[in-house]
């Protein structure tokens, strides 16, 4: 087995209600390998989300070690975790996240734009909307580059926002409840689209769901019941 | 490092979200309002200041011991460095009666009681040396004074006044502001009084008396010549009495002159020293009579800078001090001879700069609430943009740099609209007044031909900088709160 991509080691988190500690994930370890398709599955108030938000450098955990490669990643400044956050991680979101000002391909364009200053940016801008559009056709959504996402499907804008996580080629991709958003035949085709791009580019995938028919289509499932992990 | 994402998301966000217009439009129209405003006033601020200048001479020698002799004073003061010319001046107050103007009768019929100077008679008397004056002052300026209508007419002729013929009288008439012979024989003759038969022998001995036109706007039946007596009041104390004496003189309305400052011409009389002289005591034809003076009007060489100004001031000061055997007196530029007004005007235009600065602050405030608002409508896109990698800098500076669109569009909106509306302020208040009757700006009450406008670059240049900054420190504190936003909660907001 190779080395884990991401590790939660000893994860707590509690929130404050007033003065009064709320736990909310306990002690929480996990390793995802590179490739892996891993489902945190559980019913609403588990942890899930919390626990990704945590994984995914958006939160800090109140105690215990998060790791991508090894290397201990969560006592990183906010701006080195958020230089991270874009160089090995693409999130998509059940509401999917969409700046509406922008048109799709303006979106996934976006994602390019976070670690680059203008001038940089500007010497590669005709690549990265090359790569953005290639990606957009990737998803099916070549024909609606230049629409805004009130002019989108609820699982057109999945699309998207799958095509704005992945153009910047992260290594892992977490997904908090990505089809509980949409119809089911939607969500099939959205789930297929995810799994398959997946495969092709062997990525880490953490999908938070409590859809126990969507786990079991991924590698592992990890069970969350009250922060902690069950099986 | 500001990331690619913020400038382009943050005109992105100006462009689609048109409450942005409404804080641009706040902008350029206090810029356009500070501009406009400001120019006008500083017009007008410079046309009195120059005005006022022009009613002054360079410098003043004043606050001068009683019986002062101008005779020894004037090879003190040309002996300074720096001093061109000098003039004498004396100062005192009278009453100008026209002896063939109607009674003024007031409604009791009783006596003669008017506060309007003009009417009443009283008048400021300013005895002045015309050929030294012509030399050391204004004097040409004031009788021959370019129209402010710009109609090639002079304001005095504009209103149908008459100035004093300056170019058809000699050296001698113009030592007394004397009138050539036959105005002077045909205002006699009108007058009722002793004349030549013949008008050819009739040569003018009465003095004149020059009226700031602004005075004899209110007297429109004098004509050129007409005779007036003239009264002075002195007292003097012995033995613990105090005796009043009436000093009566016949002088004629020889014409007007124009400072173009009002509070100089309105109540100022000219009239030759000599004459005021003798009516106060001083015969010239006396040997013994001092040239009396209550002021000296001192002209500076061109060389004098406006820097080196105060020292001379002080060697002028302390050289009429010592020949005044230690006795002080006062040597004032132009602005400190006329301080209340000047203090008057810089205090309305710092209080009118303190308004439009509040106009600033206003739009500077719509910034802010548009901003602060769009923050909070924009929470979620914050917790997007940080879990695409934002550091909380670069999603700061995207409200940052919306708000600096919003200044620098409405600061350069406002720039043009302010030039524009300057420039041709003149030309619509025109087209206004010819073609509905409406006047911007009552000429008739500023004697000016149109609105006086001055628009410095340096005002430009202020406004907008202080535009730009004012508007990026509103912008700059929802930008804060934007990056201090904790991305989970950003993203969970409803």
């Amino acid at each position: 087995m190779s080395a884990p991509v991401l590790e939660a080691i000893a994860v707590t988190k509690d929130y404050r209600l007033g003065k009064q500690p709320i736990p909310v994930l306990r002690g929480i370890d996990l390793a995802v390998q590179p490739g892996e398709k891993l489902a945190l599955l559980g019913t609403s108030g588990a942890g899930k989300s919390t626990l990704l938000h945590v994984l995914g450098l958006l939160d800090a955990p109140t105690t215990g070690e998060i790791r991508y490669d090894g290397e201990r990643v969560d006592q990183r400044s906010v701006a080195e975790r958020a230089r991270l956050r874009h160089r090995q991680i693409g999130f998509v979101f059940q509401f999917y996240h969409l700046i509406p000002e922008l048109t799709a391909l303006q979106n996934v364009m976006l994602s390019g734009m976070m670690a680059t200053s203008v001038l940089q940016y500007w010497g590669v801008r005709k690549a990265a909307k090359a790569a953005a559009i290639a990606m957009l056709e990737k998803v099916g959504l070549g024909h609606r580059l230049h629409h805004r996402p009130a002019e989108l499907s609820g699982g057109e804008r999945q699309r998207v926002a799958i095509a704005r996580a992945l153009v910047a080629e992260p290594r892992v991709i977490l997904a908090d409840e990505p089809t509980g958003n949409l119809d089911s035949q939607t969500a099939n085709g959205v789930v297929e689209l995810m799994f398959s791009i997946q495969r092709e580019r062997g990525l880490a995938f953490v999908l938070v769901t409590h859809d126990e028919n969507l786990a079991r289509r991924c590698d592992r499932i990890v069970r969350l019941r009250d922060g902690a992990v069950v099986t | 490092m500001i990331a690619a994402f913020s400038p382009f998301l943050a005109w992105r966000y100006f462009v689609q979200r048109r409450i942005n217009w409404l804080s641009t439009a706040g902008v350029m129209f206090a810029v356009w309002a500070m501009l406009l405003v400001d120019s006008v006033f500083t017009g007008f601020v410079s046309s009195i200041r120059q005005d006022v200048a022009n009613s002054s001479p360079h410098l003043l020698v004043t606050d001068l011991p009683h019986d002062t002799d101008y005779q020894v004073l004037q090879p003190v003061i040309e002996a300074v460095e720096g001093v061109a010319s000098s003039a004498p001046r004396l100062r005192h107050y009278g009453l100008l009666q026209p002896l063939r103007a109607p009674q003024t009768i007031n409604r009791s019929g009783s006596s003669q009681i008017d506060f309007d100077h003009a009417r009443s008679g009283f008048a400021l008397l300013l005895g002045v040396d015309p050929a030294r004056e012509l030399a050391t002052g204004n004097l040409r300026d004031w009788l021959a004074r370019e129209s402010p209508f710009g109609t090639g007419s002079s304001p005095l002729q504009g209103n149908r006044l008459e100035q004093y013929p300056f170019a058809d009288v000699d050296e001698r008439q113009f030592g007394f502001f004397g009138l050539p012979g036959a105005v002077d024989w045909a205002a006699r003759k009108r007058a009722g009084l002793p004349i030549e038969p013949d008008v050819t022998d009739h040569r003018s001995n009465t003095p004149g008396v020059l009226f700031g036109y602004e005075r004899a706007l209110r007297l429109p039946w004098l004509r050129h010549g007409d005779p007036m007596e003239l009264v002075c009041v002195s007292f003097t104390e012995a033995g613990g009495k105090v005796t009043l004496h009436t000093h009566p003189s016949r002088v004629a309305f020889a014409g007007c002159y124009a400072t173009g400052h009002r509070g100089f011409d309105e109540p100022t009389v000219l009239l030759p020293i000599e004459t005021l002289r003798t009516m106060l005591g001083a015969d010239a034809a006396d040997p013994d009579s001092v040239a009396l003076v209550t002021d000296v009007a001192v002209r500076v060489r061109e060389s004098v800078g406006p820097d080196a100004l105060p020292a001379l001031q002080r060697r002028l000061r302390d050289a009429v001090q010592k020949a005044l055997g230690g006795k002080t007196c006062s040597v004032l530029d132009w602005r400190e001879q006329n301080p209340v007004m000047l203090g008057a005007i810089a205090s309305e235009q710092a209080m009118m700069q303190f308004v439009l600065f509040v106009v600033m602050i206003v739009a500077a405030t719509v910034i802010f609430a548009t901003l602060h608002l769009m923050v909070v409508q924009k929470t979620r896109d914050i917790g997007i943009l940080a879990s695409l990698g934002g550091s909380p800098r670069s999603i700061g500076a995207v409200f940052l740099g919306n708000g600096f669109a919003v200044a620098a569009i409405g600061t350069v909106l406002g720039v043009a609209l302010g030039v524009v509306s300057v420039r041709f302020l003149n030309p619509v208040n025109e087209w206004l007044y010819a073609t509905c009757g409406l006047e911007l700006f009552p000429r008739a009450l500023f004697d000016l031909s149109g609105i006086p406008v001055r628009l410095e670059p340096s005002w430009i240049a202020s406004v907008a900088i202080g535009a730009m900054l004012l508007s990026l420190f509103v912008a700059w504190l929802p930008a804060r709160k934007a990056a201090r936003l904790h991305p989970v909660q950003a993203l969970s907001h409803e």
